[in-house]
């Protein structure tokens, strides 16, 4: 987590660690595939060519985007979404943007056996299920008991029913699972990845509770951590929060 | 819709790794980079093996696994554990077999290359004290802190600066040290260097990290060097070390990048058997697994010769004292013959609440000496008790300092420094009212242990146990010779093309050659004359 503001445009710039759970990587792909996350950081600058952006800066090129492109997902294995995690950008307001760095879960959800690195300082974290199955809200229920154990206190937790264009098949009813969100104090968005309804709402609303003041003042006293990227009485270069496309 | 692979658990793999300690890790990810498709396991709930951090419920089953072996399969024996009540566990991460980064090593570049340091958080390690005649100095480990050493005479000064102008080309100039090779390093820095015990000790104890002064001269000046130009490569600090933990964490971040390359992950998964001819692995729940390359595991090694006895103490108290500003971390060496005639250094690691281990207002003192059995054990409580009086001492605030005019030295830009070494002596006969609480103490021995005898054409590779030494030379080239077993080359290991650049990467991969002709360059004619001294200074500093 960390903010700066940038001191030419007075716009305010945070980080945030967010991990997705419950979801398959398949379904983060169609998630981000659709764009609008893309579309939505693009805004304030006017960029129209969101796919670039996403092939240049995101993601791996060679794997994710070639994905997409020949359509590929067939015999998608488990996860191989770039080298480390993804970032994803969103301008919450004209000042203030909101840069998400995405972990998911790669190969290491299906026997539960998630690093505490996983969790450790995760700001945010999305657990999805799939409204068409009913066990997948029960899968969901026992990350989001893992969430609570593992991480932070104050972490903000969005249950999200995905797969809303399939309302037909639908086997978990709304009412069930956002009385289980308010018991629990998750946000709760039923969304779907494939026309991406909500999806922009779902991020957008974390974005809403995550805490952008707090964040800015620990930030200046917490010991800092040595930055491998910038060896030796460098400046750090100026944070580049617009769109580079 | 989903991804078919996720329902059915794979019953065959090229390889099985058996382990998730820090070689494997690098193994696991960089076959799985490679195109391997790898299946990775560990008997724990945990990652890192014998690498591992432990909260405190996970550290006591472990003290008990370790008293009461069901096979010979750990290195680690004799634990006794001691915790206080109403701790938090989950508030606390002790590292088993903790290690320090230097910021000039082949970990460090494939860190950055493979993007796993992206995971992980380093914090500065810049404070190295020795133990002497019951008080800690800082070590002279710049050509600042030789110039501003009140304790050091001109000659000494010179003699040093000499050296150190040697060491970071030694490689270079065989026909210094040739025929001191394998021979003790402290006869070389006294024949060759005229250098005097106490800075002898230094550089072999606190800056090489090295147990004894008889160690190899090759070996010392090769990690001498390390020291001095690792410093100021980040920052004015040599070493790193990665928060939560030590190898543990940066396995885990190895575990994550395998597993982003498609590596399955199964912890609390034990292997019952493997059949070498079939390669058929057989987990403990009846589930086959066919193996068509190799089994690499950390399991089934055969204790070696060498040992090292370790000792844990979470002590309610920051220990700011001991650390730069800004810091977290300390290392504080005992030499050999400072505690009742201890044949070999005790080294402890101090880690503040900065390190993520221990919270707010605790530190955790990780001691180890390669002293073994009981008299390892004398050694180390020793060592405890003068870190103890120590940090008592350093840390009233009602007490009232006695320095005189000549214990303070002025930096080159008039800053006052007080020599540490006299605030020490001027420390020594005060009693402190307080005393120390321990939170947690514990003693165990970890044995060094092999890869047992076995046919060249076995589908098993093993894994060594962590080393006993400090810092985590010979780790990679482990893990590479793990990789050409299976691969038949190490030419391309994690040699992966990431084309997922963003704004905050604008790494190279190595870090820049700064230092070492910055301390090359110093000239020691110059020492004897103040003036030149004053100038030369102001001209390459940059306070």
């Amino acid at each position: 987590m960390a903010v700066a503001r940038d001191s030419t445009s007075s716009t305010r710039f945070a980080q945030f660690k967010l991990v997705l759970l419950g979801l398959d990587s398949y379904m983060l792909l169609s998630l981000l595939a659709d764009g609008r996350l893309f579309r939505l950081s693009c805004q304030t600058t006017g960029c129209t060519d969101c796919f670039a952006y996403l092939g240049e800066s995101a993601v791996g090129k060679s794997s994710l985007v070639l994905r997409f492109v020949k359509d590929q997902f067939d015999d998608y294995r488990e996860s191989t979404i770039g080298a480390a995690f993804l970032t994803q950008t969103i301008a919450l307001d004209e000042s203030t943007t909101i840069k998400f760095e995405i972990w998911d879960t790669a190969g290491q959800e299906r026997y539960k056996s998630l690093a505490p690195m996983y969790y450790r300082n995760a700001n945010c974290a999305v657990v999805v299920y799939d409204i068409t199955q009913a066990a997948s809200l029960d899968k969901a229920k026992s990350w989001v008991k893992e969430l609570q154990r593992q991480a932070n206190e104050n972490i903000i937790i969005a249950l999200a029913g995905n797969k809303l264009d399939l309302d037909a098949k639908r086997q978990v009813e709304t009412a069930a699972a956002e009385a289980y969100a308010r018991e629990s104090g998750l946000l709760f968005f039923e969304t779907s990845a494939k026309s991406g309804e909500n999806v922009t709402e779902l991020f957008t609303a974390i974005a809403k509770r995550l805490p952008l003041e707090t964040a800015s003042t620990r930030q200046r006293t917490a010991p800092k951590g040595v930055d491998l990227n910038r060896p030796n009485r460098r400046a750090p270069a100026a944070s580049n929060n617009g769109c580079t496309c | 819709m989903s991804a078919t692979s996720s329902t059915a658990p794979p019953d065959t793999c090229d390889v099985l790794v058996y382990g998730s300690g820090l070689v494997e890790s690098i193994a696991a990810a960089a076959l799985a980079w490679q195109g391997t498709n790898v299946l990775h396991l560990d008997d724990n709930p945990y990652y890192g093996g014998l690498w591992a951090s432990l909260n405190l419920e996970e550290l006591k089953t472990w003290t008990d696994k370790i008293n009461n072996p069901t096979a010979n399969d750990t290195p680690f024996s004799n634990a006794y554990l001691y915790i206080s009540r109403n701790l938090d566990p989950r508030k606390y991460a002790i590292d088993i077999s903790p290690h320090v980064l230097f910021t000039r090593s082949d970990l460090l570049n494939l860190l950055i290359q493979s993007r796993v340091s992206r995971y992980l958080e380093f914090k500065p390690l810049g404070s190295f004290h020795t133990f002497e005649q019951d008080s800690f100095e800082k070590v002279p480990g710049s050509k600042e802190d030789i110039f501003t050493s009140q304790n050091l005479t001109l000659l000494t000064k010179r003699s040093l600066m000499r050296f150190m102008k040697f060491v970071v080309i030694w490689d270079e100039t065989p026909d210094v040290w040739l025929e001191y090779k394998g021979k003790p390093i402290s006869s070389f820095l006294k024949d060759k260097f005229s250098l005097d015990q106490p800075q002898i000790v230094e550089l072999v104890h606190s800056i090489a990290l090295l147990p004894s002064l008889s160690s190899p001269t090759e070996l010392a000046l090769d990690r001498i060097k390390r020291y001095l130009t690792s410093m100021q490569v980040y920052g004015n600090f040599p070493a790193m070390y990665s928060m939560y933990g030590s190898g543990g964490e940066i396995a885990q971040g190895f575990c994550r990048s395998a597993a982003v390359a498609g590596a399955v992950y199964r912890l609390g998964t034990k292997l019952s058997r493997f059949d070498d001819e079939s390669g058929v692995a057989v987990l403990e729940n009846g589930e086959k697994i066919k193996v068509t390359e190799k089994l690499i595991t950390s399991h089934g090694l055969v204790p070696g010769d060498q040992e090292i006895t370790r000792m844990v103490a979470v002590v309610e108290k920051d220990c700011k004292e001991w650390f730069a500003e800004g810091e977290s971390a300390a290392i504080v060496v005992f030499p050999s013959d400072t505690l009742d005639g201890n044949r070999y250094a005790v080294q402890a690691l101090v880690l503040g609440s900065g390190s993520g281990q221990v919270p707010t207002g605790q530190a955790v003192w990780y001691l180890s000496t390669q002293e073994s059995g009981e008299q390892g054990r004398k050694d180390l409580f020793l060592a405890l008790e003068k870190m103890e009086e120590s940090i008592l001492r350093e840390s009233t605030e009602d007490f009232e300092f006695d320095v005189s005019e000549e214990d303070i030295a002025y930096l080159p830009n008039g800053m006052p420094v007080v020599s540490s070494v006299r605030l020490g002596e001027s420390l020594r006969n005060f009693t402190p009212k307080e005393s120390l609480k321990y939170l947690l103490k514990l003693t165990y021995t970890q044995k060094v242990t092999v890869a047992p005898q076995q046919n060249p054409s076995s589908k098993t590779i093993y894994v060594p146990a962590p080393s006993i030494d400090i810092v985590y030379d010979g780790i990679l080239s482990q893990a590479q010779a793990v990789y050409e077993s299976v691969t038949g080359t190490v030419e391309d290991f994690f040699d992966v093309d990431f084309e997922d650049e963003d704004d905050d990467a604008t790494a190279t991969g190595n870090p820049p050659d700064t230092s070492i002709r910055d301390v090359a360059d110093m000239d020691d004619e110059n020492l004897g004359d103040h003036q030149d001294f004053d100038e030369e200074v102001a001209g390459e500093m940059t306070i």
